[in-house]
């Protein structure tokens, strides 16, 4: 019985396993780390932020001068400047401006979007996201399409609408 | 003289090298040239007659697996002439078609080749459903199926990026947006964790970046042509493999040598679609689209046809559903079929049918397994529907067209859709899965000693009913009463009932409504509840239809099987309920919580 219990439970089987244990254990975590081998720590991507000219150049409305460049629609209202990041926010396709219907409508899903950007049919969970907009000391609309922001009532001030009286 | 070098050639010392044993048609050669070959000794050596007819089995798995070989050797000759980068990518596709010689021949081979086995892995699939071959002892060898299935829908998809022109660039994006929605680790997804960004998330893993580039290009690239198709390949050998030591589902009497008789339908199957690929790849050029560009989408922007249904499958629901939850458990679904089957009957002929009358409807039933053949058909049915609506049903902006109507770019459709309010969505979700609740024999025996004989049966028809009349109610009375939240921002009228009754997507809310407007409140509000409680009762009787076969269904699987069962059955009807509630009712969520990304 002993003698037993000494071969399983005893020195030499406890450092037996525990060697296997910690072998393995490095094994298994040396695997698992590789996962994060799969992010890339510096990536080579495209600025997120476009000089989009003097607000004098655009008329009330919906602007498409930038979409084809920089993917992103300038809207101007009587009360000043807002920017849609032309990004579809149920997968990410490039919705269109139809001009008679006043809707962006995405060509994958079939999404609605109204111009402040609000789901009005389509799959689409959240509204379009706005870019943060400023003037440079040269006096030409800055976009930044880093920082986003699409709730109403949070969307429609700050960093994300520029008065300017048309 | 070309008999005597024969002869001669045969005796030296290379040949007999080589070819261990000689050719004369005799039963010890014939087993020779079955166990003497690395490549067929894959085969075992006599073969049940009845598992190799040709309407039997219709060579699927044989012919799958030929296309994969004509895959891998016409992918590594493309390789050669195909640099991943996003600047050469589509310039060597252009290149393969107009200035290589035999480079757009072997293209479309690898095209077509790659569509083809889509088509004979999933008949396949269908093939030995049908006939029960995945019954017991092969259960395991279906899920290693299916995994090969979903690898084979990957490579596809891994396969279609790499030209880079906007198919690809648009595909690739959905794709890993729907990544992106994967709850928990998804940047976008329902219940993300709060440390997750654009930059760490499921979709950055995938494809490298936080845009689609050429990090993406690369990943997609060393997937396609090296990752899946070695892990396919180690599948494939264990696929192969347990066919043969599994043995048949059903043993059946007389064998017959793999040489010649399977061997030579093997060659002949091969020899077959050889020439069909060769035809096609002449006839039918593979398609290139223009260079692939992020701020540019075509419209509309359709995928390869095995996965439009998919794409369909996005129009009805959040993209963590119908990209996540929903492929992964029909991908579930399929793998617990051997596992929740215990129906021994039907292996080894395909189903006898007769025709047998639910009501009024002549139904098309096979005898021996019913429940199994008709779910399992309807679910393929279901999908091949999906992939119709999808490719020719769905124009420019995703909206409907008949297939005979003219596309138009300019056609004005002010679509609308609006949310049930959240409690009467989950309510009609609720009562519509507790349709799947059994009543167990002892609930009914104790029902029938303190009420009577009769107790059990009125209390399912109470049961059954009260649901459907639920399930109509919570749909109907909050879409005719409910005030529209978007009013006066976004609508421009006050309730969802009139909100819709104007929308010429929702059909049968907009026929309510008229009918309404016509008759006034005096008798619009009676016929209206006239309507809600036979539609209720209709819903009502379907689930008392199935009460009796649901609760044997119970007693003969136990719970877990029983729930599995039953909650996948459930979830593919109701996916196809909320595709009627969107496209004939106008409901975009039954339970919206914007602020999770949470939405049914």
């Amino acid at each position: 019985m002993q003698a037993n219990l000494e071969a399983r439970f005893g020195r030499r089987q406890f450092l037996l396993k525990a060697g296997w244990a910690f072998f393995y254990l490095f094994l298994g975590g040396w695997l698992l780390s590789n996962i994060r081998f799969l992010f890339p720590n510096v990536l080579y991507e495209p600025s997120l932020t476009f000089k989009a000219g003097k607000p004098e150049e655009y008329p009330l409305g919906v602007s498409e001068k930038w979409k084809k460049a920089q993917r992103a629609w300038i809207i101007r209202t009587s009360e000043g400047f807002y920017c849609l990041w032309a990004r579809c926010t149920h997968l990410g396709c490039t919705p269109n401006w139809f001009e008679a219907e006043g809707r962006f409508k995405c060509p994958c899903h079939g999404s609605n979007f109204n111009p402040p950007g609000d789901v009005l049919a389509g799959p689409a969970p959240k509204p379009l996201w706005r870019c943060a907009i400023r003037l440079t000391e040269d006096g030409q609309l800055l976009i930044d399409k880093g920082r986003l922001e699409n709730r109403p009532g949070l969307r429609e001030k700050g960093e994300f609408f520029l008065p300017m009286k048309a | 003289m070309i008999n005597f070098a024969k002869q001669n050639l045969k005796k030296t010392k290379i040949w007999k090298s080589i070819f261990r044993h000689d050719f004369t048609d005799t039963p010890r050669t014939r087993l020779q040239r079955v166990f003497g070959n690395v490549f067929l000794h894959l085969h075992p050596v006599r073969i049940p007659k009845d598992a190799i007819r040709i309407v039997y089995t219709w060579g699927l798995g044989g012919i799958s697996f030929y296309l994969f070989l004509v895959l891998v050797v016409t992918g590594i000759l493309l390789m050669f002439y195909y640099r991943p980068t996003t600047i050469h990518a589509y310039q060597d596709i252009k290149d393969l078609a107009y200035a290589v010689t035999l480079g757009r021949l072997l293209r479309n081979m690898h095209r077509w080749a790659a569509h083809l086995m889509v088509v004979t892995v999933i008949l396949h699939m269908v093939r030995v459903f049908l006939t029960g071959a995945y019954k017991p002892p092969r259960e395991y060898n279906w899920v290693v199926g299916v995994l090969m299935l979903v690898m084979t829908l990957f490579l596809s998809y891994t396969g279609y990026l790499l030209p880079w022109d906007q198919l690809a660039l648009w595909a690739v994006t959905v794709g890993a947006q729907m990544a992106a929605n994967t709850p928990v680790v998804g940047n976008e997804g329902p219940f993300r964790l709060p440390f997750i960004t654009p930059g760490n998330d499921a979709k950055f893993f995938l494809v490298g970046g936080t845009i689609i580039s050429d990090n993406a290009l690369l990943r997609f690239y060393v997937l396609h042509c090296i990752a899946v198709p070695f892990i396919f390949s180690i599948f494939l050998c264990v696929h192969l493999w347990r066919v043969r030591k599994d043995t048949f589902s059903r043993q059946t009497g007389e064998k017959v040598d793999v040489w010649p008789h399977l061997v030579s339908r093997e060659f002949l199957a091969a020899l077959w679609v050889t020439v069909v690929l060769f035809v096609w790849s002449i006839a039918l050029q593979a398609p290139l689209e223009e260079l692939a560009n992020i701020n540019v989408t075509p419209n509309p922007s359709k995928a390869p046809w095995y996965f439009v249904g998919l794409q369909e499958l996005l129009v009805y629901f959040d993209p963590w559903i119908a990209g996540v939850a929903l492929p992964g458990l029909i991908i579930f679904g399929l793998m617990c079929i051997p596992y929740v089957d215990l129906n021994p009957k039907g292996v080894g002929s395909y189903p006898r049918m007769q025709w047998s009358r639910a009501g009024p409807i002549p139904l098309w039933t096979p005898v021996e397994r019913p429940f199994a053949v008709n779910v399992f058909m309807f679910g393929i049915v279901l999908w091949f529907v999906l992939i119709f609506i999808g490719y020719y049903c769905r124009g420019p902006n995703w909206e409907w067209y008949w297939p005979w109507e003219e596309w138009s770019h300019r056609r004005i459709s002010k679509l609308t859709l609006k949310n049930l309010p959240n409690l009467w969505g989950g309510l009609l979700l609720a009562s519509y899965f507790l349709q799947g609740v059994p009543i167990p024999n002892t609930i009914k025996q104790r029902l029938a000693s303190r009420g009577g004989p009769q107790a059990p049966a009125i209390a399912s028809r109470l049961f059954h009913g009260g649901l459907g009349l639920v399930m109509a109610v919570a749909l109907l009375v909050p879409l005719i009463t409910a005030p529209d939240p978007d009013y006066p921002a976004r609508s421009r009228y006050p309730t969802l009932f009139a909100a819709l009754g104007h929308a010429k997507n929702a059909p049968v809310v907009m026929g309510l409504y008229n009918l309404i407007e016509r008759l006034g409140p005096a008798w619009g509000l009676p016929v209206l509840s006239g309507l809600i409680g036979v539609g209720g009762l209709i819903v009502g009787g379907m689930g008392m239809k199935f009460a009796r076969f649901k609760d044997r269904m119970y007693e003969e699987l136990g719970l877990i099987k029983y729930a599995m069962v039953m909650g996948l059955f459930l979830l593919m009807m109701g996916v196809l309920g909320k595709i009627v509630l969107r496209l004939l009712f106008g409901v975009k969520y039954l339970i919206s919580m914007p602020a999770f990304n949470f939405n049914i």
